[in-house]
């Protein structure tokens, strides 16, 4: 017996891979992980229209779901950098600028925030 | 300038577009850090914006750059040392805090036992 510990002391037994297989798809779900809350799309939707109607110099009733900031709305491009930061604001975000200066409309800041992993 | 509309010319009009937006995007995160209460954010943000809006008719090229390269000077002298960045974002608190385990790792539950098979 003690021959035997002192065998396995100093040799490294290799580990068996056999349960692989069958946790290969559940590697992703982690228990009790705090990141738990991928929003809806629809609530995204709701979110950003909310944002976008509280904006002082956007006229609440010709928000949609497909507005463009600058065509639709009348917007300008620092209005539309507003925008983008007040989405940043409400979902907990950070965009870096080069994308944050492509989103130019509705339907494309839906897409980024409901994409990112870390939307809250 | 002579002003002729080619497409050089549009080129670096965008880009110096492109370059105003991103200064005036981290002009107001640098404001929202200085001035942490909203109401004190909302009238420093208003004051950017009005000093954007004095110079947006300027038409000659050159002096629009002098104008961006006066901004980010401005920009530079004004940044804040200890911004606020989201917790998960590289440079916040929460970045790599807990990094995903590699999956070829298995842990055995086996805490006493290691003598045993």
């Amino acid at each position: 017996m003690a021959l035997r510990t002192a065998v396995l002391r100093h040799l490294r037994v290799p580990v068996t891979g056999s349960n692989q297989s069958q946790i290969g798809f559940l590697g992703s779900i982690r228990a009790f992980s705090s990141h738990d809350d991928h929003l809806s799309k629809q609530e995204v939707v709701d979110r950003v229209l909310d944002v976008v109607k509280c904006f002082p110099k956007v006229d609440p009733a010709k928000v949609t779901p497909d507005v463009h900031f600058q065509k639709d709305l009348g917007l300008d491009s620092l209005d539309t950098v507003e925008i983008v930061m007040a989405i940043e604001e409400e979902f907990k975000l950070e965009i870096p600028d080069k994308e944050a200066d492509k989103i130019d409309s509705c339907p494309l800041a839906i897409e980024y925030v409901f994409n990112h992993p870390m939307s809250s | 300038m002579s002003g002729v509309s080619t497409a050089a010319y549009f080129a670096r009009r965008a880009a110096q577009k492109e370059r105003v937006r991103i200064l005036y995007r981290r002009a107001l995160k640098d404001t929202l850090n200085w001035a942490v209460h909203r109401h004190i954010f909302y009238r420093d943000a208003c004051d950017l914006r009005e000093k954007f809006n004095a110079n947006q008719d300027v038409e000659d090229v050159d002096r629009i750059d002098k104008l961006i390269a006066h901004g980010e000077a401005e920009y530079d002298k004004w940044r804040h040392p200890d911004p606020y960045i989201v917790p998960w974002a590289p440079g916040g608190s929460k970045f790599c805090r807990n990094p995903t385990p590699p999956a070829e790792i298995e842990i055995l539950y086996n805490y006493g036992h290691e003598d045993n098979p």
